[in-house]
């Protein structure tokens, strides 16, 4: 067995021929949904899998993933963590604001919260930084995977509030949520297109891709914030 | 410019530079009872580029970034506990449907009260229920309809009392009375498109938002209506007994809430049992995603609905005969086919 760091606190766990990708449990014993865990050289390890997670899925497609060890994370749609529980892993000196806007998910979110030291929860809607904007500071990167019609809105309006200057956006893009008929390959162009030009904040895109065989018709795109915010 | 934070209000000046600064008391519970307050609007958010965590270590309020994090971290779960133990959405959205069905109760009284004495002074008026007390409030006597009023013929020809005065005071303000509880109703119903959305999107792209409501009202909760079986889904709201008011909306009383599903009611009589049916399973499993995956509109049950109901359009194009059903009768579709029948006649026999 061997583990490799592929990005700031992401590993790859080789074992019996199989690769895996892998974030060290920052709450060693504690399995958050049912994934594997395996200790190496002292040290444990979650499993992450990329079918269960965006952010994972664009690991495996290479993008360069910006969160480092003592990044300040906003993660808009955080559901009940599965996601979250990772980036906690990986911020294990930052932190991240979880904000998610269904009750019913917020209650697994906290159970999640309640185990970590580095989660602070918000039942919030992310259309509305406003109603956050008194608790969550200036963040390093924003992750976003909230499957809405309007998710660069959404993007735009965090960054502008919270997104430090060349932050960074983490957007998953769901074209279904977009639009149901369409063929996503448009959707995207379309997203992008909107990304790079209607929103004053100013969106440099960096990478984008999409993440299937992971996720079906969703895109990954990676931004970074060029204008200094009015 | 004065700003509020989760740990106080702060005046700043023009530059973001923190002046002064009022805290709060630095206790968990105390700072997460504030969390949840509703803000007060004329106190701003921190502006865009403000440095929340410097300055709540400049105003002494923390001592380090590390107790920063612990504080905020340990208010943001006091407080999204309490906001989430404030009862579920659902219990809004059930007490919601009922609000609704005991306004419905009462403006049907009401107007059938005001329908009766309008009556006496425009029996030719016709209208009732909401358009008769909108146009009561707006004109009381029917001396007052202008005369490019489409009721004016009617009323300058009407051979109803005169109503002046005290009569017509009394009337226009009953009248009023009747039209905010329509007011009422209808802001009920937006609440109940607003809050369905939030907690069950997909029942809502299926069922509808106010049908939908209705399930969740009647199964007692959200997750409590997951745990039905579709063929319970299907006839819920059935039981009269229970629930009286729905009567008088649902086209049978023998057929569940479900029925009123623009896709059953709008298609013939002999496709509805197998449309409801159709109906119930997605809804079953649209409710099942809404509670127990991760959110989100998954929108391929809808566009298997609809493949489905299109099929069993082209299926069953014609009511069936009677004789036909012994022709039918192969294998394990038997039984189900006689059961439609023998619904589908009674519902037919009870209209003629
Ligand atoms: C696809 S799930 C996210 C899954 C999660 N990122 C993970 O990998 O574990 C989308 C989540 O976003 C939430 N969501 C959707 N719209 C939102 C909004 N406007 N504000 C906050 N959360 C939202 C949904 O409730 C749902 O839990």
């Amino acid at each position: 067995m061997s583990t490799k760091e592929m990005s700031s606190g992401i590993f790859e766990i080789t074992e019996r021929g199989g690769k895996h990708l892998a974030t060290i449990n920052l709450v060693p014993g504690a399995s958050v949904y049912g994934e594997k865990l395996i200790e190496i050289e002292g040290c444990e390890y979650r499993i992450w899998n990329p079918k269960r997670s965006k952010l994972a899925a664009m690991m495996i497609k290479k993008f360069n993933i910006p969160i480092k060890r003592d990044s300040k994370v906003l993660y808009l749609g955080a559901a009940s963590g599965t996601t979250v529980s990772h980036v906690s892993d990986i911020v294990s000196e930052g932190i991240v604001y979880a904000v998610e806007f269904s009750p019913r998910t917020m209650r697994d979110l906290i159970g999640l919260c309640d185990m970590r030291p580095n989660i602070v929860p918000i039942l919030a809607d992310a259309n509305k930084p406003q109603s956050y904007a008194h608790i969550v500071e200036e963040v390093d990167v924003i992750f976003q995977d909230v499957a809405q019609p309007n998710q660069s809105e959404i993007a735009a309006v965090n960054a502008m509030q919270f997104l430090k200057r060349n932050g960074h956006l983490l957007l998953s893009i769901k074209a279904r949520s977009i639009d149901t008929v369409a063929n996503p390959k448009n959707v995207f162009k379309n997203e992008i297109r909107k990304l790079e030009h209607e929103f004053d904040v100013g969106f440099e895109i960096l990478d984008s891709r999409e993440l299937a065989p992971f996720h079906e018709d969703h895109l990954g795109v990676m931004a970074r914030v060029l204008r200094v915010r009015k | 410019m004065k700003i509020i934070t989760w740990f106080g209000t702060l005046t700043l000046d023009d530059y973001g530079k923190v002046l002064e600064w009022d805290l709060f008391p630095k206790d968990t519970s105390a700072l997460a009872e504030i969390l949840v307050q509703p803000k007060k609007v004329e106190i701003d958010i921190p502006p865009a580029c403000f440095d929340i965590r410097a300055a709540a270590i400049e105003c002494g309020f923390v001592g380090s970034t590390e107790e920063y994090n612990t504080l905020l971290r340990d208010v943001s779960i006091r407080a999204a506990k309490k906001q989430i133990s404030g009862g579920t959405p659902d219990m809004g959205i059930i007490q919601a449907v009922e609000a609704l069905d005991d306004i419905d109760d009462a403006a049907n009284t009401l107007s059938e009260r005001l329908a009766e004495w309008y009556g006496m002074y425009f029996p030719e008026v016709g209208l009732s229920s909401e358009p008769l007390a909108r146009f009561v409030a707006k004109y009381g006597s029917r001396s007052n309809i202008p005369t490019d009023g489409h009721l004016y013929e009617k009323a300058t020809s009407s051979m109803g009392a005169e109503l002046a005065g005290p009569d017509e005071e009394l009337v226009k303000g009953f009248a009023e009375n009747i039209c905010t509880l329509y007011d009422s109703r209808s802001r009920i119903e937006d609440y109940l498109v607003k809050s369905m959305e939030t907690s069950a999107p997909n029942l809502v792209n299926i069922a509808g938002a106010l049908i939908g409501a209705r399930l969740v009202s009647m199964a007692g909760g959200l997750e409590k209506l997951a745990r039905f079986p579709s063929s319970t889904i299907q006839v819920i709201g059935a039981n009269r007994a229970l629930f009286k008011h729905l009567r008088a909306r649902a086209p049978s009383p023998k057929h569940g809430i479900i029925f009123n599903h623009p896709q059953i009611k709008n298609s013939p009589w002999w496709q509805r049992g197998k449309i409801a049916r159709a109906l119930a399973a997605k809804i079953s499993l649209a409710v099942r995603m809404d509670v127990y995956s991760d959110g989100g509109l998954n929108e391929s049950l809808k566009t298997e609905l609809n493949a489905k109901i299109e099929s069993i359009k082209a299926a069953h194009p014609k009511p069936p005969k009677r004789e036909s059903k012994a022709g039918m009768g192969k294998g394990k579709g038997r039984s189900q086919n006689k059961q439609q029948n023998k619904q589908s006649n009674k519902k037919a026999g009870g209209r003629r």
